[in-house]
């Protein structure tokens, strides 16, 4: 703002502070309550009864809560099956995107609009559930990772952003490249993809946003526990209270340290478990979805 | 590769002149030019006919009674009357209708208000340093959301309630109070998303010309007055279309928060048309009927969000798509 060389005023100090003070707190309200998970996530299991909920500093220290976690049977397999989903349909989601997303952004090619609409009515209409269901049943895909892998693999709005990338490719590159004989596979391997890196990396992560967090289809589609991803643990402890899920039935005898050890100190470390790829990623997501939503915002 | 021939061949007749002769070369020019492309479309194609269009055609059992002797038997709108009849549904529909307005009453500014303030932030470092916590839970999933709530608001040792006693407020169980569940889907959607949100407000602020900063600048204009000439009139019309899409999905009160945060104590405040169609469908096995819910849904649905896309279109000249 031009304000930056004007003198300031008390009254105008005063309103600065009020602001950054307000947002500060918003800041407080966001991250606290992660922070306190934290810090009952590494405090003593025995000190954690009375911990209040405002704290950020662990009571004693530690890490006994993590070790349970990560040697949990249940939560391995979690584990393993979100991560083997969400990279199978992450992979498989963008490259199956991006090939028609080119197609359909090349002009002239017949039946473009036709196609758009096609696509256009996934969004608008769907459905519901039922449906749904019953298409996953007939295919057989009813606990299997494939009803999950398939789930929304081409994202319509993902599409739509790509193809509107990839219309801005300049046309002379790919005379260009005609001129040189290369065929349209070629074309999209050696020009397009290049040229589009970085809108490839958005859609990319929106795809492994979308696929790690999606729990709903888990827990309809899949019946047998030992598939369940990450977020179905994760429900089935936290939010239905059921111990038994996240200590798993085969480990329940030998797994005794459950009842001793604060279910809530377990519940904190488990919610953090299921961010951490989230927050891992979490710089890339702030680049690449920033730009990606401030462009789109721009251009309308 | 059946399925992207057939739109080779509608295409061709949609976008060339009716003469037949020329139709007939173009078509076979046409494919010898573009059928890579179309090869290239057909895995997405396909994906689209099975998980999508499928479904649809899937939803005739809506006007069916199954039978698990196929074939079903067709009984026309039974399902739909029975629908109408039932008071649950017509509870479920307030419950969306509510949820829904109570959502646009009191998110929708809350992004419009972090943006203003963000944009006075001075020094980028700080502000990024901001935008980053602020912008994190939008990427949480709603089973994360519904466990921190869970915490936060525990009656034993929640901060919420720490906070409430430290003013002598006697401990309240709210995500098991009739009277505070709604609130708490608003305040959980405003945690998850009004910071999200806030940046596209925040990318229309920046589109803003300097100029305008600069000549009210001249005319002696303090803070607010520039935020109240030139900041808000700038952004109305990012505003307008956020508000016409927001109306345009009323609708979808979102399943996925709405069924982290349900128990059997609230349930009757909270059960939507979503949570109603899988908890009938997929838990009582009416499928029928919760397929003719989610039908009524999507076909309401639709009407009001190409109703919103255009009057958005006209008013601002963006669309949904």
């Amino acid at each position: 703002m031009a304000a930056h060389n004007v003198r300031r005023t008390p009254l105008e100090r005063l309103e600065y502070a009020i602001i950054v003070s307000t947002l500060l707190f918003l800041v407080v309200l966001t991250v606290q309550p992660l922070l306190n998970l934290l810090a009952i996530s590494f405090s003593d299991p025995g000190k954690v009864a009375g911990m209040s909920g405002l704290t950020v500093i662990p009571n004693g220290f530690s890490t006994e809560v993590w070790n349970l976690l990560v040697n949990n049977s249940a939560v391995q397999r979690g584990l393993f099956n979100s991560i083997f989903i969400t990279l199978v349909s992450t992979a498989l989601g963008v490259v199956l995107t991006a090939l028609m997303a080119w197609a359909l952004s090349r002009p002239g090619l017949p039946g473009r609009r036709i196609i758009f609409v096609f696509v256009l009515v996934t969004i608008v209409f769907e459905p519901g559930i039922i449906p749904d269901y019953f298409i996953n049943k007939r295919l057989g895909l009813l606990d299997s990772y494939w009803s999950l892998i398939l789930f929304k693999v081409v994202n319509a709005w993902y599409l739509i952003i790509l193809v509107r990338f990839f219309e801005e490719v300049p046309k002379e590159l790919i005379e260009a490249s005609e001129l040189d004989g290369a065929n349209p596979f070629q074309i999209f391997w050696y020009v397009a993809l290049p040229l589009a890196k970085s809108a490839l990396a958005t859609i990319a992560l929106f795809y492994f946003v979308f696929h790690w967090n999606e729990f709903f289809r888990a827990m309809i589609y899949l019946n047998d526990q030992s598939k369940w991803p990450l977020q179905v643990v994760l429900r089935q402890f936290v939010v239905e209270g059921d111990k038994l899920a996240m200590v798993g039935v085969v480990d329940s005898n030998n797994y005794t340290g459950a009842s001793q050890i604060n279910i809530r100190a377990l519940k904190a470390g488990m919610i953090l478990l299921t961010i951490a790829p989230i927050l891992a990623i979490y710089p890339l997501i702030l680049k690449f979805f920033t730009k990606g939503t401030m462009s789109g915002a721009l251009k309308g | 590769m059946a399925v992207s021939n057939e739109f080779v061949a509608n295409a061709t007749l949609s976008e060339n002149g009716n003469v037949p002769r020329v139709r007939r070369q173009s078509f076979s020019k046409s494919v010898r030019q573009w059928w890579p492309y179309y090869l290239m479309m057909a895995p997405g194609l396909i994906f689209f006919v099975i998980f999508h269009y499928f479904p649809i055609w899937e939803a005739k059992i809506a006007f069916e009674q199954l039978r698990i002797i196929p074939p079903n038997i067709w009984v026309g709108v039974k399902h739909f009357q029975t629908l109408f009849s039932s008071p649950i549904f017509w509870q479920v529909l307030a419950n969306t209708l509510i949820i829904s307005t109570m959502k646009i009453v009191f998110f929708f500014p809350v992004p419009i208000i972090v943006a203003l303030l963000l944009n006075e932030i001075r020094g980028g470092a700080f502000r990024k340093f901001i935008q980053s916590a602020i912008y994190l839970p939008h990427f949480l999933s709603w089973v994360v959301i519904a466990g921190v709530f869970i915490a936060v608001l525990s009656p034993s040792d929640g901060a919420v309630n720490d906070v409430l006693g430290f003013f002598g407020v006697q401990p309240v169980s709210f995500m098991t109070d009739n009277g505070s569940i709604r609130w708490v889907l608003v305040f959980s959607e405003i945690w998850r998303s009004a910071g999200w949100d806030s940046l596209l407000y925040l990318a229309a602020i920046i589109a803003i010309d300097q100029e305008l900063y600069d000549a009210a600048e001249i005319d002696g204009a303090n803070r607010w007055q520039k935020i109240r000439y030139v900041t808000i009139p700038g952004i109305v019309p990012t505003i307008a279309t956020l508000f016409i899409l927001n109306a345009g999905m009323f609708l979808n009160a979102d399943l996925n928060q709405v069924i982290n945060f349900s128990n059997d104590v609230v349930r009757s405040k909270i059960d939507i048309i979503d949570t109603y169609v899988y908890r009938i469908g997929l838990q009582t096995g009416e499928y029928s009927l919760a397929t003719a819910a989610g039908l009524f849904k999507a076909v309401l649905g639709m009407l009001m969000i190409v109703a919103a896309h255009l009057l958005s279109k006209r008013l601002t000249g963006k669309g949904v798509w």
